[in-house]
């Protein structure tokens, strides 16, 4: 039945709900700027994280101070969809706890959708421009040429690589479904946002192959940034990385709809 | 019949799993929170590893690949020793009004929320650092020297607790003239997380910064307890150096602290029962 409804049905109804959104956030400004202002001061964070690493070590494994912001800056940007478009995940607990969740089983929409589109999460915006703002810095001091190739395979990796911590905190937020609040299992998946912006070479054979397919950070931010970074050695993965996003998307997607469609409510 | 009996039994059996799930639940999220810590120390290890070995001399700053280690593992086990949500509770006792029941008591409301989280204190010492503390001498096999500066530490770190836990009551406080807690809060870790030199030893900053960072109170939080634990080098005087400032940085931490709460609780009336 869902699938019936087309695309175009689908981002109508996103804008109106996300205006809904938007109207109900404006009303505590003050919050958005200070949050705002918060995420931007752990994105400053990091950037000078690696400006006092680099003021003492030449380099990380072969990769200069450039080369590592531009990884951190692709990181932030690919890291924004998650917290702008999926931040609802983290309140999933709290609907299913209170018996709150039942009403989005009840419309005859995409229930995946319409829990998702209830809350847009702000904060991403500041962090959205501070990884442009980065990205740009380190691209120009690399000299990477700004061709238009460049530009659609930025914005086609950019997309694919979001997906990877969209599936990722999808499934986290799932197992909410199955065990009895599960933010801890969503705080855990959470902190491998931060270990994406190092080049998964540091990491030993098991490591490296943990960050590639078990919990599969390396696509976040290395893998794609090889597109531009190392052009002369760029391995298969990267061009797979696409694929894998979407498979991985939809599994999570699958995962976590399997839950919900499970979901009996609190009986009350 | 016998349908109609499992049925009405499998109702209660679902109490059962509920009340399993629960416990359980508990039990796992200890043991993720345990998998999590260790992942963070692996992605550390590695990347200090690949760090040190882009560099030409084994001692970078007067401290080399394991002294960082022993660093980094010890100021993490710190983190979750002193990690108390005070800022958490007071912003959110503050929205809801709840404050009120909490300063009718006949208590000083500073030293109550203190003690009020102490308790978390000592436990998480026993639990997490000393296990920790324990393990990392063990590996190291000595990595840092266990004789008078214990007691340096002890004292050091109880200083560093109560800097802590001024910092975040007056974060707190901060809460009540803002509408926001995670933007306050997030701004108040990422900042304590920097200059405290908890994410990177301080011996790695630059000069300049590092002169900044060295008349703040953030360092007396991680830097100087590890400082006296780790650094073989240091004597007496260099411990009661440190020790000092400390001392000075509780005095005037809690001063400033106190002054906050006095003038910032008139808003709270405002918002009545």
């Amino acid at each position: 039945m869902d699938n019936k409804r087309g695309l175009g049905f689908y981002i109508h109804l996103y804008k109106i709900i996300l205006t809904q959104d938007l109207k109900s956030k404006m009303s505590y400004r003050a919050d958005f700027i200070i949050s705002t202002i918060g995420m931007v001061f752990t994105n400053v964070s990091g950037f000078i994280t690696f400006w006092i690493l680099f003021q003492n070590f030449p380099s990380i494994a072969g990769w200069n101070y450039y080369e590592m912001l531009f990884l951190y800056g692709f990181s932030l940007l690919a890291l924004t969809p998650v917290q702008c478009f999926f931040d609802n995940n983290w309140n999933l607990r709290s609907h299913i706890y209170t018996g709150d969740f039942i009403k989005y089983c009840l419309r005859p929409i995409n229930l995946f959708f319409y829990y998702m589109s209830e809350v847009f999460d702000m904060k991403g915006i500041g962090q959205f421009f501070f990884g442009t703002g980065t990205l740009y810095y380190a691209w120009n001091k690399l000299g990477i040429p700004f061709t238009l190739k460049n530009l659609i395979l930025l914005i086609i990796s950019f997309i694919s690589a979001s997906l990877f911590m969209i599936a990722l905190m999808n499934l986290a937020a799932a197992t909410n479904f199955w065990l009895m609040g599960s933010t801890f299992v969503m705080i855990f998946a959470f902190k491998f946002k931060d270990y994406a912006r190092y080049p998964v070479k540091i990491f030993s054979r098991v490591f490296r192959f943990i960050f590639t397919f078990i919990i599969p950070i390396a696509f976040v931010a290395y893998y794609p940034s090889l597109f531009f970074l190392k052009p002369d050695e760029i391995p298969p993965l990267t061009y797979l990385s696409p694929f894998l996003g979407m498979i991985f998307f939809y599994i999570s997607y699958k995962v976590w709809m399997k839950g919900a469609l499970s979901y009996s409510g609190t009986g009350s | 019949m016998t349908n109609k009996k499992s049925f009405t039994l499998n109702k209660y059996f679902s109490l059962t799993k509920g009340s399993i799930m629960e416990s359980l639940s508990f039990r796992f999220s200890m043991l993720i929170t345990v998998i999590g810590n260790l992942i963070y120390l692996i992605v550390i290890y590695y990347l200090w590893k690949a760090i040190y070995a882009s560099s030409s001399s084994e001692v970078v700053n007067g401290m080399t690949f394991h002294d960082t280690m022993i660093y980094l593992v010890l100021a993490l086990a710190l983190f979750n020793f002193m990690e108390c949500f005070i800022v958490w509770s007071i912003g959110r006792n503050f929205q809801t009004g709840q404050i009120a029941l909490e300063l009718i008591k006949p208590m000083d409301y500073q030293v109550f929320c203190f003690f009020a989280n102490s308790g978390q204190y000592l436990i998480s010492f026993f639990t997490t650092f000393l296990p920790t503390l324990i393990i990392v001498y063990l590996i190291t096999k000595g990595g840092f020297a266990l004789s008078i500066n214990l007691i340096y530490f002890i004292l050091s770190v109880i200083l560093a607790i109560v800097i802590n836990f001024c910092v975040d009551f007056f974060v707190g406080v901060i809460c009540f003239y803002t509408e926001s807690v995670w933007g306050v809060n997030i701004m108040k870790e990422v900042v304590v997380a920097l200059l405290s030199g908890a994410s990177i030893p301080l011996a790695f900053f630059p000069d300049r910064l590092r002169t900044i960072v060295n008349f703040l109170p953030f360092q007396a939080i991680y830097n100087s307890p590890l400082k006296i634990l780790i650094d073989k080098s240091l004597e007496t005087k260099d411990y009661i150096t440190i020790i000092g400032f400390q001392i000075f940085w509780v005095a005037i931490m809690i001063l400033i602290s106190r002054i906050f709460w006095n003038v910032s609780k008139r808003i709270i009336t405002v918002n009545g029962g």
